[in-house]
């Protein structure tokens, strides 16, 4: 109450402006306001979406609140800060001010700050009892605001010529929000301001108090009865005393608003009373509705109004405002604002958005709206998670999936709609139904997302759980919406779309294999060449057909080069799953891809692998191990292959990497359903590898440089030799290098039985399509490669063989026989000739014993030895002539030098 | 060694032959003044070493032990024998030293002789001149000068003969050995080729009045079909195995010779660079002389040039050693069964 007496001292002119004070101050005291403002607070912490302007604002008066109470307690300091503070606001709030004019609040803080200021500057006694950093501050602030006021002058002045208006808002607004503030609270106000009055009152002049009393009956006479109802009611204490005059004005001026007599007035306040009584309700009834759900709760705030929470909505609805484009496009982008920043509720704003698409079907506001509404609902879906490892949960999924074909449903019901991301913002046509609607946004990358987010819950899904099946029958509805956005975009899309989305098809269908088309070939057309075209017809829906048309496509139109490869890669993969060796090998010669895939990103490095590998089996399918054998021999000897075909990260290098590395290798690995089977692969190998390695080892037993064709294979046997005890073999490699041995014996029956049984054919055989085709393919390589590894290893102890009786051991006809003899005796493996009348082999004794061929390679290794060591004494000969004799010596080195050349030569030739 | 009449009976019937073929070695091998002339072993050491390969070595795994005698003027009298025991990785704390006294001392206590003379080492096809061989041999000899290593061949002994023989390093190798200087120099310097690294000395088998008396009772009452391995044709096997590990000695070799070799070039070339260097100083210090200027001071030729580290040449000189022991190996082994090839075809013209 000091500052009230102290302006006692004041000058008439600011006398009547603390009178202005004195109207706004009491009221927005801090009995009722501070704590009601600040409940305000926390609710506003919940509110979802804030337009700009509210959250401005809503810092300046928060601002100006500090500012107000550093005020009363005359802490200048804080002042200071708070002015600073408040100036910057300010200018971040500059666009929005720009548009909305100066805030009333802002112009009567700084009117009154200024005011307020002079008046302690005034006050010479105050300001020498104050301490030192208050009167510094004093003075900065003093100047400042001075500075700053300059540029508000009309505002300002402005203001104070009609500061009531103002005041009443506030003085309106704060009764409004405070419950607490009763009668008695404003008779308390009254009273005060009474007594302040009747202090000044003694001082100032007739004028002043005619001021005041003209200002208002000026702001009363807007409404005759309330000037009235003054008149009457301070007819009786008119005559009294000029102080009560002045009380009266001023409390007449207040009390007007709480009993008002007029009807309008009545209207008025009543309805301000049933605010009041509702917003009791409601801020009871808040608190135990909190649990309910947003949409509910969407919808009963928005008849009320006023609460934060869905400030935007009543927006929208409110009071009937008309919907239209411009307002539904406004909430959306004060919507897509809120995106992507901290604190947002990202699923509320999921629900914002759903329900503007309601809205906007309500009202009939046409495809555009919907089709620009929904974009951000999808959009927002694969926002929910902030994380890139983190899946979507199975609802948020479900949700995109529907969502993003209901607006495939609306393109393809209105082809007017011109959908792209080239299409800004400013050109969107959204509602003008004579020209073609243009919407930005891009359904390809939408798709592509979805796609993405599929893998991803794949990835995320134990593959051995219901759960993975439940999400693999998905596909079916991804591979949908994919075909559709295909079609679609056949229509209307670039070349380059056209090209991404048709790698997403191929990159859905290359990994399947088409049973149909299958079971199709399988049954023999019917004779007539009209059923043959027929099946011709039919063929159109065989993956085949379509990975050649999508991937043709792709290869024409496709500029950028990772688009290509992978398309390139799908459909070896494809043609290679449907045991097209031929194509399939072409295509991969004829891609180069062999040469550059090192420079490829991981995941089409991945991709090839995968396709490598499939290769390699398809070539296997087909009898040849050579090919099957070379395609497998990269991925197979690294002892990686679970990491090189993306199937799973291995455990040994995981201290090697960070964490970082791990959630990148994560994310490149391929979902189960993708897989392919590492048993089968390394199966396959593995018999490749036999039936290569053995006959070769046989051939060259003694041979001292012979070298081995697959290291993994030697390391099994190795390891198989390695076991003390061997009992009937388990798995696959011990049965495999069972095989082996046998065949090592020339005993196909043997190695038969290892490699086909009811263990292999459950581990590997059977996963093959055509299980019965690959096995009768694998009985007669056995077959063959066993009569080539008898004939190796036991030449040596016939003279001649019948080669009935060969065709007999093995089970081959004779024809097959004769074919293998001839092919290894032109080959010069088998010292031997073919006697036909008799039909045997007849062996050449040519082959030297063992003890002959070590003999061989000592003498090889004697000979290299002796040169070595003629080097050495070269050098000597060298070392001592050097000094004496270096004529002759140069001579005899270089002769030494030429002769050692033509020898390496020579020797280089026999390598070769 | 009732038990063991068989073998007895062999190694005694080849003793006389062992002996013969070391009586003649020793003209060679006995030249050098070393302090043993000759090896005398008491056939109970013999069958010692027999039965400790035969219990516990198998392939190529060599059995060791000690042996134990006196030395009677410039003959070495071996007595009695005792194998080290076979020891594996879990007890690491096994003291090899701490057992040979613990043992000897016992023996001592039974009256046996104790004086270590040597050791004693099986081997797998004549592969023994190792460095670890060598090693172990210089240490026994260093410390008892009569020490001699006598290896045994359990596989050419199951071929008929028994091979058992008697080596010393020779007082040349002794030397070398001890100043730890292997360089080609010291080598040159010590005159030391793969001849002479080992010295054989003859061994004589005996054994006391009353056991050959027995043996000659046994050898009435055994049959002549108990000695047909010696008569056996096969030859493929050992040959091959002999030249294999004999292939195998040589690549060492020649990896030998070539790192050498290399060591040799680059000695050279250093050489050739310290001679331009000093060339070039020498020439530059005449004009600054001409010139009247002070000489370049000299610099320490070999901290500039650091000569490169010359390769050990014992290594390749054990190879050498091992070559020539297969060699003769081979050699013998092929002789023999020339001998047997021909006898075997004159019985079958005889018979036909």
């Amino acid at each position: 109450m000091s500052r009230f007496f102290t302006t006692g001292s004041d000058s008439e002119s600011e006398s009547s402006l603390s009178g202005e004070e004195l109207v706004t101050k009491p009221v927005g005291g801090n009995y009722g306001k501070q704590p009601l403002l600040l409940s305000e607070d926390e609710e506003d912490t919940k509110r979802v979406v804030r337009s700009a302007k509210d959250k401005r604002f809503e810092e300046l008066t928060n601002l100006i609140r500090t500012i107000r109470n550093a005020m009363k307690i005359r802490d200048v300091t804080k002042c200071l800060e708070e002015f600073e503070l408040l100036g910057k606001a300010y200018g971040k709030a500059k666009s929005i001010v720009d548009k909305e004019g100066v805030p009333r609040f802002y112009i009567r803080i700084l009117a009154d700050l200024e005011d307020y200021l002079n008046e302690l500057w005034e006050d010479k006694e105050g300001k020498k009892k104050m301490n030192k950093n208050n009167a510094k501050a004093l003075s900065t602030l003093r100047q400042k605001i001075r500075k700053y006021n300059r540029d508000f002058e009309s505002h300002i002045t402005n203001y104070k010529q009609n500061p009531e208006q103002s005041a009443d808002e506030d003085a309106e607004k704060n009764e409004e929000d405070s419950e607490g503030s009763s009668d008695e609270d404003e008779d308390d106000d009254g009273v005060t301001a009474a007594a302040f009055l009747k202090k000044k009152s003694e001082v100032p002049s007739g004028e002043s108090r005619k001021f005041l009393k003209k200002e208002d009956e000026d702001e009363d006479s807007e409404d005759s009865e309330d000037s009235e109802a003054w008149d009457t009611s301070s007819t009786s204490s008119d005559s009294d005393s000029e102080e009560e005059e002045g009380k009266q004005t001023v409390l007449a001026s207040r009390f007007l608003k709480k009993a008002p007599t007029t009807e309008e007035d009545k209207k008025a306040a009543e309805k301000k009373r049933e605010d009041k009584a509702k917003k009791k309700h409601d801020r009871k009834s808040r608190r135990p509705d909190e649990e309910e759900e947003d949409n509910e709760g969407g919808e009963w705030e928005r008849v009320r109004g006023g609460v934060p929470l869905v400030k935007e909505k009543p927006k929208m609805f409110a009071k009937g405002t008309e919907i239209t484009h411009a307002v539904v496009i406004k909430k959306l982008n004060e919507i897509l604002q809120a995106r992507g920043k901290k604190g947002t509720d990202r699923a509320a704003q999921i629900e914002l958005l759903q329900l503007l698409v309601q809205i906007a079907s309500e009202n009939n506001l046409g495809e555009g709206v919907i089709v620009k509404i929904k974009f951000n609902i999808i959009a927002s879906l694969y926002d929910y998670n902030p994380n890139l490892a983190t899946y979507m949960k199975p609802e948020m999924w479900q949700k995109c999936l529907d969502c993003i074909n209901e607006l495939m449903d609306i393109l393809f019901a209105n082809p007017n709609i011109f959908v792209g991301e080239n299409i800004l913002e400013e050109s969107e046509n959204l509602h003008n139904a004579d020209q073609p609607l243009r919407v930005r946004g891009c359904i390809l990358t939408l798709v592509e997302r979805m796609d993405e987010e599929f893998t991803k819950i794949m990835q995320n899904t134990d593959p051995h759980s219901q759960e993975y099946v439940e999400h693999l029958k998905d596909e079916a509805q991804v591979c949908a919406i994919i075909e559709r956005v295909q079609r679609y975009l056949e229509e209307k899309g670039t070349t380059e779309e056209i090209c991404r989305v048709y790698l997403r098809r191929i990159l859905h269908t290359y990994y399947k294999f088409d049973y149909k088309a299958h079971q199709r070939q399988l049954t023999p057309p019917e004779g007539s060449s009209k059923s043959e075209q027929d099946q011709a017809e039919n063929e159109g829906e065989d993956s085949a057909v379509l990975m050649e048309r999508l991937c043709k496509y792709i290869y024409a139109k496709d500029r950028t080069d990772r688009i290509r490869t992978c398309a390139i890669l799908c459909h070896i993969y494809h043609h290679a799953l449907h045991s097209r060796w031929y194509q399939a090998r072409d295509l991969m010669l004829m891609s180069h891809l062999q040469d550059n895939i090192q420079h490829a990103d991981p995941p089409v490095q991945i991709l090839y692998n995968r396709t490598m590998v499939q290769l390699g089996i398809c070539a296997f399918r087909q009898g040849l191990t050579k090919d099957a054998h070379n395609a497998l021999l990269d991925i197979q000897s690294s002892g990686r292959a679970k990491e090189l075909l993306g199937q799973g990260l291995l455990l040994r290098s995981l201290q090697e990497r960070n964490q970082e590395q791990e959630k990148v290798e994560r994310r490149r690995q391929v979902p189960f359903h993708l897989h392919i089977n590492l048993e089968l692969l390394e199966c396959v190998y593995l018999v490749s590898a036999m039936l290569l390695e053995i006959p070769y080892m046989a051939a060259h037993e003694s041979d001292a440089r012979r070298r081995m064709i697959s290291k993994q294979f030697h390391h099994q046997l190795r390891v198989g030799e390695r076991q003390p005890l061997l009992g009937p073999p388990e798995s696959m490699r011990e049965h495999v290098v069972a095989a082996s041995k046998a065949m090592k014996m020339g005993d196909w029956k043997t190695c038969h039985s290892f490699i086909i049984n009811e263990k292999m054919n459950g581990k590997v055989w059977d996963l093959f399509p055509e299980a019965d085709k690959v096995r009768t393919m694998l009985v007669r390589k056995i077959q063959e490669e066993s009569l080539r590894t008898y004939l190796f290893t036991y030449s040596s102890v016939y003279d001649s063989i019948s080669m009935e009786t060969l065709s007999d051991m093995f089970e081959l006809d004779l024809p097959t026989v004769h074919s293998i003899i001839s092919k290894m005796i032109i080959n010069e493996e088998l010292m031997a000739s073919l006697d036909q009348p008799t039909q045997t082999v007849v062996m050449h004794r040519t082959e030297p014993t063992a003890q002959q061929n070590l003999a061989l390679q000592l003498a090889e290794k004697l000979g290299s030895l002796v040169e070595n060591n003629e080097r050495v004494f070269d050098h000597k000969q060298g070392t001592y002539g050097g000094y004496f004799r270096d004529q002759k010596d140069g001579y005899r080195k270089n002769e030494g030098y030429m002769r050692r050349g033509g020898y390496r030569q020579q020797q280089s030739q026999t390598a070769y | 060694m009732a038990s063991r009449k068989e073998g007895t009976g062999s190694s005694a019937a080849s003793s006389s032959s062992t002996t013969g073929a070391a009586g003649k070695g020793k003209g060679k091998g006995g030249s050098g003044d070393s302090a043993v002339k000759q090896v005398q072993i008491d056939g109970l050491v013999v069958l010692k070493i027999i039965k400790h390969y035969q219990e516990e070595g198998q392939g190529t795994e060599v059995v060791q032990g000690v042996l134990l005698g006196l030395v009677v003027e410039d003959r070495l009298e071996i007595t009695n024998c005792f194998p080290f025991p076979q020891h594996t990785e879990d007890d690491a704390d096994f003291d090899e030293v701490q057992y040979q006294m613990e043992m000897m001392r016992s023996l001592r206590h039974v009256n046996i002789d104790h004086l270590h003379v040597g050791w004693y080492q099986s081997t797998y096809y004549g592969s023994f001149v190792t460095r670890a061989l060598l090693d172990s041999q210089f240490s026994y000899q260093h410390a008892i000068e009569e020490s001699v290593v006598l290896i045994y061949d359990p596989i050419k002994t199951a071929q008929g003969s028994l091979s058992l023989k008697a080596y010393r390093l020779t007082p040349k190798l002794m030397e070398v050995c001890k100043e730890k200087d292997f360089s080609p120099e010291a080598l040159k310097k010590g005159n030391i080729t793969f001849e002479h690294m080992f010295e054989e000395v003859p061994i004589v088998i005996k054994n006391s009045h009353l056991i050959n008396v027995l043996m000659w009772e046994l050898e009435k009452k055994s049959a002549v079909a108990d000695k047909h391995e010696l008569l056996s044709l096969a030859s493929s096997n050992h040959l091959g195995k002999t030249l294999q590990l004999l292939m195998d000695r040589v690549d060492e070799m020649s990896q030998d010779i070539v790192k050498y070799n290399t060591y040799m070039r680059n000695t050279s070339k250093q050489q050739q660079q310290k001679h331009q260097y000093q060339q070039r100083r020498q020439q530059e210090n005449m004009q600054r002389q001409s010139r009247g200027e002070p000489p370049l001071p000299e610099e320490d030729l070999s901290k500039l040039f650091k000569p490169h580290q010359p390769p050990a040449r014992m290594d390749s000189l054990l190879i050498a050693g091992q070559i020539n022991t297969y060699c003769q190996n081979i050699k013998e082994f092929t002789a023999q069964n020339l001998g047997k090839l021909f006898m075997a075809q004159a019985l079958q013209e005889y018979n036909n």
